[in-house]
């Protein structure tokens, strides 16, 4: 028998029990879009959280410091002679607290950031409009300061509050710049490191924020602040932290892709459910048409024939589902990341690979009943009803 | 009259030939026999019937004929090929190429029309679609469905559904009919108008082989084959 006529008779058997095709189908559909949308959402989510560590600024290390007896703190001096290790491209040291912020009768507890110039570069934080603290407020003391999105809606509504003055602590404020929308500073009030200083009533400096020249040389830079930290705590080193950003995307890779993982193996299970259904519906079906195959089989039908027809029937059923829950796969991505806030990212591995998957349960799962077809005596299969 | 019988049995020859087939089946762990040593010869052209009371092992001796199942031990010859030693893939060639069948109840595809029914033997013998399509409708015509080849085996009646049946055995032109109770499941008059078929068919030259339970079916026959216990009781040759 030639192959494309094999193909003839698998797809008229197919068509003739729409009803059980579809049942089997479902299995498989279902399996697959689960596994299209699930690792969807989990590398979605993956690139979601890089991208936000990677917006905390680029190259970043960041330095806090705990301190212990004495000497808790850095002074803003010490915090500045780190620009002088090799590899520094910038320093942005800063001090923070809670103040009450005021505007006339509305009044919220904010967390006060000091910050200098180079904090803009470091931490690549923007602002939408005005401007953003300069050198000469961090030398001056100015009372001058940016504010958050949604700090701003709480103080100000709509108004723009560029130009308007708030009330920190009692102490008076004018707002210079309007801080770009972003997760990590929607909520806060920036000010001169300087005029912080007073207003906190804190001299020391307990975090830095360092931006290294390359992304090779963070580990470098982190080698060399912590041994200059060294010489100022006395090796002390459970007093201070340096932090590289590389290894916080480490960190959270590996949550991530735990993640995948986990929501990856759950839809892989339901896909193997999907193919046992397509393995039962066969077996049941084999049972079902034993008559067909006597009589297939007293025309003159060989082993491999039958074989071959019931092999392709469930090739190309878990094929079409394969297709069949690829779409429903990305349309329920589409979906996904429409109503809910999670991002979803589709690759084309994942695609192929659960495609390929599909078929293989498909070839794996009918091997067994078509064998069992094909091997049943002509006048024992005849003889069935 | 009866020596120009035998000179033409003589130079007719022999196009199956069984010698000392055995058939035991395991049931319920008791080994039953079911043939017993049958030993016999149709000839190229010839009409035979076989008979016998249910249980007799008549329809084993048909699986035999048909090669639907091998004997356990003793030797069958179609057309001077040993089909008893044969594979499960030759077996298929030669139930494909050598023997038509017509079944008690049809055996008829339900999901196939009448035509692609007729073509299945064909579809297995690797032809072109074209040149099936040809022959099945060849072989339909000659059973007079041609105008019904698109129906469904359920659109069809009794009688029809077996001459799609016989259609389909003629299809591949095989040297071997063997109708197994062909009248089995139909009313006086469509099974006489089916035997009538077969007749036809005998005299176009076609090897028929009958099984049947029904005396009146056998006497139709050119000889009879009776069946007791699994063992050839008697032979008849019937006066034409």
């Amino acid at each position: 028998m030639k192959l494309s006529q094999a193909f003839k008779m698998a797809w008229k058997s197919i068509l003739s029990n729409k009803t059980r095709t579809l049942l089997t189908m479902l299995g498989i559909i279902i399996g697959v879009s689960c596994v299209i949308l699930l690792v969807s959402v989990g590398q979605g989510a993956t690139s979601a959280v890089t991208a936000q560590v990677q917006g905390l600024g680029s190259n970043l290390l960041s330095v806090s410091i705990s301190g212990r007896g004495v000497q808790t703190s850095v002074s803003f001096e010490q915090a500045q002679s780190f620009q002088d290790i090799e590899g520094v491209n910038a320093v942005a040291p800063t001090v923070s607290g809670n103040v009450q912020a005021k505007n006339g009768n509305k009044n919220v507890n904010v967390s006060v950031e000091g910050i200098t110039a180079d904090y803009e570069e470091v931490r690549s934080t923007k602002v939408q409009s005005g401007r953003f603290i300069l050198p000469i407020d961090v030398d001056y003391s100015q009372k001058v300061a940016l504010i958050g999105t949604e700090t701003a809606t709480d103080l100000f509504g709509t108004s723009n509050p560029v130009g308007a003055y708030m009330m920190l602590n009692g102490m008076r404020f004018k707002i210079v710049g309007l801080l770009e929308e972003k997760s990590t500073s929607n909520n806060t009030i920036k000010i001169p490191l300087t005029s912080a200083q007073r207003l906190l009533r804190s001299k020391g400096i307990r975090t830095i924020y360092m931006q290294a020249q390359t992304g090779d040389l963070t580990s470098i830079v982190k080698a060399r602040t912590e041994q200059k930290l060294s010489q100022i705590f006395r090796s002390t080193d459970d007093s201070y932290t340096v932090t590289d950003q590389k290894e916080m995307l480490k960190t959270v890779s590996s949550i991530t892709d735990t993640l995948s993982i986990a929501l990856g193996g759950i839809a892989g299970i339901s896909l193997i459910v999907g193919g046992i259904g397509i393995m039962n519906i066969m077996l049941v079906s084999v049972t079902e048409r034993t008559r067909e195959i006597g009589i297939r089989k007293s025309v003159g039908a060989k082993k491999r024939d039958i074989l071959l027809q019931f092999l392709i029937e469930s090739i190309v059923i878990s094929g079409i589902s394969g297709m069949i829950g690829i779409l429903v796969g990305l349309g329920g991505g589409v979906l996904v990341s429409q109503i809910t806030s999670l991002t979803v990212q589709a690759s084309l591995n994942i695609i192929l690979i659960s495609f390929g998957f599909s078929v293989f349960i498909g070839v794996f799962f009918g091997i067994f009943p078509a064998n069992k077809a094909a091997n049943l005596k002509p006048v024992d299969a005849l003889r069935y009803d | 009259m009866s020596s120009t019988a035998i000179t033409l049995v003589t130079q007719r020859k022999p196009l199956l030939k069984l010698e000392d087939v055995f058939k035991c089946y395991a049931m319920g762990g008791e080994e039953v026999t079911t043939l017993q040593g049958v030993s016999l010869q149709i000839l190229q052209g010839e009409f035979v019937a076989i008979v016998g009371p249910s249980g007799s092992g008549k329809s084993t001796l048909m699986n035999m004929i048909g090669c639907l199942d091998v004997p356990t031990s003793g030797s069958y010859w179609i057309d001077g090929q040993e089909v008893s030693r044969m594979k499960d893939s030759q077996l298929a060639e030669i139930r494909n190429q050598k023997i038509g069948f017509i079944f008690q109840s049809f055996h008829l595809l339900s999901a196939l029309s009448a035509l692609e029914n007729v073509e299945l033997p064909l579809v297995y013998r690797g032809m072109s679609a074209k040149a099936r399509k040809e022959q099945a409708q060849h072989a339909l015509r000659e059973v007079g469905l041609e105008e019904r080849m698109h129906h469904r085996p359920s659109q069809l009646s009794g009688g029809q559904q077996q001459r799609v049946a016989i259609a389909r055995a003629l299809a591949g032109q095989p040297p071997i009919l063997l109708a197994d109770e062909p009248t089995g499941a139909l009313d006086t008059k469509t099974g006489l108008e089916v035997m009538q078929m077969i007749h036809t068919l005998h005299r176009k030259g076609h090897t028929i082989v009958l099984i049947t339970h029904d005396p009146q079916i056998a006497a139709q026959a050119e000889r009879v084959i009776h069946i007791v216990d699994g063992q050839i009781s008697h032979t008849e040759v019937m006066q034409a």
